[in-house]
């Protein structure tokens, strides 16, 4: 095969694995707090979108021309309304159910990502017909032979990157990562030293929330489009990568989204029948994976009360 | 305490059942007829205008004193998706009140339900959906349809591309019948004036990423990428084309022909070719009097391509009733004799599979955010160049 | 000893009342067709149910159906024959009716893997697609007959099913809920995309029949036209019958026993020499084939499939169900799937908004009432025995 061609699937298995890891992360984060699944985490991402566009829309008629200004007031908006967003989500259903079983939380956050997509269907205007984003980053390209370098993509990827990067360092290098990371180990140790428990779970909610308006705005910037059902997909997505690397690690996260991308391009490529059969084939994989390594790749330590 | 309030809330419970009842079994001289089209989802626009253009029919019909019974019009939206269609089709032939009505939009929808109506002995009328097979497939009484069928359409749309000298398409499909049709049609037509296929695609209709078929396609280097399908994924592949540097024609069917199709790229839309059967509304026998009674209703949404077939073919449900009564068998031995009978759209004759025959096809081409005739554009008389052409 | 032995007589009365007063409030909402009138025959069943249980009618209710289940259960099947009678010639109703019954039998199939097991399946759906299209294959292109057909279908959705024993047996928690969602995803991707069972077209199914009797044509009995689902309903009611029997009675045997072990302390129960893999197998396949039964016959009452049918969402709705029903609870799971499926149907001023509606029940179930409509009791061992 062409190198040029190898090197625009490349670029494209980047693109999706850096967008499903943005989602994982959020999905490693809310299980290492609280050991839940927070199962609207994608159609928080499809909230965090509508509300991009929303914002653009509203300043495009308030008369601002300006694309930087508009980019970054869309990223401020969409962000800081998804962190509350994540807050009260935190604060009101998944904190009272903490004393019930796992699967409860799981179907409460289930049905309330029902909720947030069919509220975006009803509730925005022609919320049911795909929107089309604005293209806002610069549109330059270069084409090496086969493959079409779009200066666009290599921004996304770098913001991308350095997203998860931030992450990490706040993490590991910052007070309030140390407090977050002492709640996923230990919740009754971390109170006990100190650390104000509502206070840490609804900031890593926010975090993450944050991350997932973030991946939304990308995806919309990429595709030139969103629509209310495009946190499904991801949000799947996003759990399964989060899983098969190991709930609870954020490296775990991101091995598994890059992963779950390249599963999908290797099917793309390696199957006779162009992208048709690629879920199936990312799927089947995962189900291996699961079997053979029950708590993902980079192990879960798991240790159960008797 | 308790039996006698157990006594009371039996005898409420059984007044309200008898209550219920008897609401129900009030005479009606009301006939209802029915409309079923895609009223949410990507191609809600269509269904929207075919609804308001039906209503608009039973609505006229209505104010004429002449009309001999009152209608009313039961809608029902099949969102664009087989499953529902024969869902709601199910519903709509069931209720022994519904005496006929209009359906579909979408032929993957319009294929699933024939044998629906076929099993209840519902007779409609299909306005927008152009798959052959719909009345072809089956002799069914019941079935008939008004617009044209893709056929032609492909006839018209390959024979264009050959003129301009375009010789290698690549061919993106969606994978219902729709769009498996239009395969099957487009490639027998142009493969006969000697053009040359270089690819096939078959994709989902709800795809989201189409990178990896337009990186296959970019190697093949074609002239012109065909795509049948409808306006959602058409939008997608067109940003995605543009994203991945593929400079070849976008040349789609009648099912891009929609103002989200512009709405939706932009400048971007620039340049892409539709084709659809009949004149457009405008130009259409009884198009003025059509656009201005639809306008008088001051409706939401346009009535978009379709929106005369609609009417037309509600027009036509509503003259059966009145000649032979709100009768499910009368008004199929009724629509089994329509030839040569006036309407908005013309001429309207059902053949033995109750198919009638739209002689005209449009050719249309994006210029300058509109969709324009091509033989009214800067395209024909060579002002403008498409993409690749000579 | 004979008296120790005894079964006191709990009194079948409030069974009896109980199930009149629903059948005919059941018949009154599925007749009625104006709005207003639906909307308030709706806020009276809350209002009734509400001072019923404020007035400790319930609880006599339930005691009844507890203790005298199995005259009952007769007198609940002839109340759902009469309904079908009452409704003879509507279609629609009989149409509606039956779908009621059909996912009643998946919904115990779940309940089996889920309620008494504990094995998360949210796959439901997708095991209710294979015996659907199993008879679709098999009605176009063989001429097995209708009735193995349905036996088939169960089995194939067993034996997918099986496929993937080995992940649901070595994971936990969210990996297990993983492991079915995945599959959930992967079928209907592949459905979609395999051009030999249709695509996303879909397929048409043959209506069934039974020697010779086409299940699909309208008949007479005397002058009466009846419609021809009532064909339907007596098979769907006869299937219905035999699995809740079956269920039952699963439940109160000593595999209903290592069943509830099993969910309740895994590992307690593995020190007590329960073989988990080999119990959850069962339950697994056994609830598969249930839900695979079920299918290929709304297949035939449909006369459609399509992968759109069979969606995760609507997994998640077989769920909700078991959630509100009650879990592990059979009569709970009966009136979780009337409402669930009539409502919306009925409250057509809400079709659009049903899907949102219908989360935020669950959802306000889940936060203040997470055992559901009717709770499952505590463990009988003898029915109408007094501990």
């Amino acid at each position: 095969m062409d190198v040029g061609l190898l090197a625009q699937y490349v670029m494209n298995g980047l693109m999706l694995g850096m967008m499903y890891t943005l989602v994982a992360v959020g999905f490693t984060l809310f299980f290492g707090v609280l050991d839940i699944i927070k199962f609207s985490h994608g159609d928080v991402l499809t909230v965090g979108a509508f509300t991009a566009l929303a914002t653009y829309i509203g300043l495009r008629s308030a008369g601002v021309g300006s694309t930087p200004l508009l980019l970054l007031a869309m990223l401020v908006v969409a962000i800081l309304a998804m962190a509350v967003l994540g807050m009260l989500i935190a604060r009101y259903l998944v904190m009272p159910l903490r004393s019930a079983p796992a699967l409860n939380t799981l179907l409460i956050t289930l049905m309330l990502g029902t909720v947030l997509r069919e509220l975006v269907r009803l509730f925005y205007p022609q919320g049911a017909n795909p929107k089309p984003f604005p293209a806002l980053l610069p549109t330059a390209s270069i084409n090496l032979g086969q493959f079409n370098l779009r200066l666009d993509n290599a921004l996304m990827l770098a913001a991308g990157g350095l997203a998860i990067v931030g992450l990490q360092l706040l993490l590991n290098r910052t007070k309030l990562g140390l407090a977050i990371r002492a709640v996923a180990q230990d919740e009754e140790t971390a109170r006990t030293m100190g650390v104000n428990f509502t206070a840490v779970v609804l900031i890593t909610f926010a975090i993450g929330s944050a991350l997932a308006a973030y991946a939304g705005i990308m995806n919309g910037l990429y595709y030139n489009e969103i629509n209310f059902g495009m946190g499904l997909y991801l949000g799947v997505i996003g759990f399964a990568a989060a899983i098969i690397g190991g709930l609870g690690s954020i490296y775990g996260a991101i091995l598994g989204g890059f992963l779950f991308a390249a599963l999908q391009t290797i099917g793309t490529v390696a199957l006779p029948f162009a992208s048709a059969y690629k879920d199936v084939f990312a799927f089947t994989v995962v189900i291996a994976l699961i079997a053979w390594r029950p708590t993902g790749l980079i192990q879960e330590k798991i240790s159960e009360r008797v | 305490m308790s039996r006698i309030a157990r006594q009371l809330s039996f005898i409420f419970a059984s007044a309200l059942f008898v209550g219920a009842l008897v609401a129900t079994a009030q005479a009606k001289d009301k006939v209802k007829v029915g409309f079923i089209g895609p009223l949410t989802g990507g191609v809600s626009a269509n269904g929207l205008g075919g609804r308001n253009s039906a209503d608009l029919a039973v609505k006229l019909r209505n104010a004429d004193a002449k009309a001999k019974y009152e209608y009313e019009l039961v809608v029902l939206d099949d969102e664009c998706k087989p499953n529902v269609a024969v869902q709601v089709a199910t519903k709509m032939a069931a209720d022994k009140e519904i005496v006929a009505a209009a359906t579909h939009y979408c032929s993957a929808t319009a294929i699933a339900t024939v044998d629906v109506y076929h099993k209840f002995g519902f007779p409609i009328i299909v306005w927008g959906a152009v798959l052959p097979d719909i009345t072809y497939r089956a002799k069914y009484a019941e079935v008939h349809r008004v617009n044209g069928t893709m056929i032609n359409q492909n006839d018209a749309n390959a024979a264009l591309i050959s003129k301009i000298g375009f010789k290698n398409v690549a061919v993106i499909h969606d994978t219902t019948d729709y769009g498996k049709g239009h395969n099957e049609y487009f490639s027998k037509a142009f493969a006969k004036l000697g053009g040359k296929i270089v690819g096939t695609f078959g994709v989902t209709a709800d795809q989201q990423d189409f990178t990896a078929e337009l990186t296959q396609i970019k190697a093949l280097n074609p002239e012109v990428i065909y795509f049948g399908g409808l306006t959602p994924i058409g939008v997608r592949i067109r940003s995605q084309m543009d994203k991945l540097g593929i400079k070849a024609v976008f040349d789609g069917t009648s099912g891009i022909v929609s103002d989200a199709f512009i709405q939706g790229l932009g400048p971007l839309a620039e340049g892409s070719l539709a084709f659809r059967e009949g004149a457009p509304t405008e130009k259409l026998p009884g198009g003025k009097f059509f656009m201005e009674n639809y306008a008088a209703q001051k409706y939401d949404n346009p009535p978009e391509a379709y929106g005369a077939f609609s009417f037309a073919a509600m027009d036509l449900i509503l003259d059966s009733i009145e000649k032979v009564g709100p009768d499910r068998k009368k008004v199929i031995e009724e629509l089994a004799n329509v030839k040569a009978r006036d309407s908005i759209v013309g001429k309207v004759t059902f053949d033995d599979h109750g198919q009638n025959t739209v002689a005209v096809i449009t050719k249309y081409v994006v210029q300058d955010g509109k969709f324009v005739e091509w033989d009214d554009s800067e395209y024909a008389t060579g002002k403008r160049k498409l993409p690749g052409q000579k | 000893m004979s008296e120790v032995m005894q079964k006191l007589r709990t009194p079948l009365l409030p069974g009896v009342v109980a199930l009149a007063l629903s059948t005919a409030y059941l018949i009154a909402l599925l007749a009625a067709e104006k709005q207003p009138l639906i909307i308030g025959l709706l806020a009276f069943a809350v209002v009734a149910v509400l001072a019923a249980h404020y007035l400790g009618w319930l609880n006599l209710v339930s005691r009844s159906f507890a203790d005298r289940e199995d005259v009952l259960g007769i007198y609940a099947i002839l109340a759902a024959c009469v309904v079908a009678a009452f409704f003879h010639d509507n279609h629609f109703v009989l149409l509606l009716f039956v779908t009621v019954l059909l996912y009643t039998v998946a919904t115990l199939g779940l309940n089996i893997q889920f309620g008494y097991a504990g094995v998360l399946n949210f796959a439901g759906a997708s095991f209710f697609g294979i015996g659907a299209y199993t008879s679709a294959v098999l009605s176009t292109y063989t001429a097995v007959p209708h009735l193995l057909v349905l036996l088939i279908g169960g089995m194939l959705a067993a034996l997918i099913g099986s496929l993937l024993l080995l992940p649901v047996l070595r994971t936990r928690g969210h990996y297990a809920a993983l492991v079915t969602i995945a599959f959930a995803l992967l079928l209907k991707t592949f459905l979609e995309v395999n051009d030999v069972l249709g695509g996303p077209q879909g397929m048409q199914v043959k209506g069934m029949s039974i020697l010779g009797w086409s299940f699909n044509d309208n008949f007479k009995i005397g002058k009466i036209e009846m419609s021809f689902y009532l064909n339907y309903f007596v098979v769907s009611m006869l299937l219905l019958t035999g699995t809740f029997v079956l269920v039952r009675r699963l439940e109160r045997s000593w595999i209903g026993l290592n069943l509830d072990a099993l969910r309740l302390d895994e590992i307690a129960a593995s020190c007590f020499g329960l073989d988990i893999a080999r119990w959850k197998i069962t339950a697994f396949l056994l609830g598969n084939f249930l839900i695979g039964i079920a299918g290929a016959l709304f297949g035939m009452v449909g006369g459609f499939v399509a992968p759109n049918n069979y969606t995760f969402a609507d997994s998640l709705i077989m769920v909700s169900i078991l959630l509100l029903g009650g879990i592990g609870n059979p009569w709970g799971l009966v009136v979780a799937t009337l409402i669930v499926v009539v409502v919306p149907e009925k409250l057509q001023t809400i079709q659009e908004y049903r899907i949102l509606l219908f989360a935020l029940v669950v959802i306000m179930m889940l936060l203040f009432r997470p055992e559901g409509l009717l709770p499952r009791p505590v463990r009988r061992y003898f029915p109408g025995w007094r501990a």
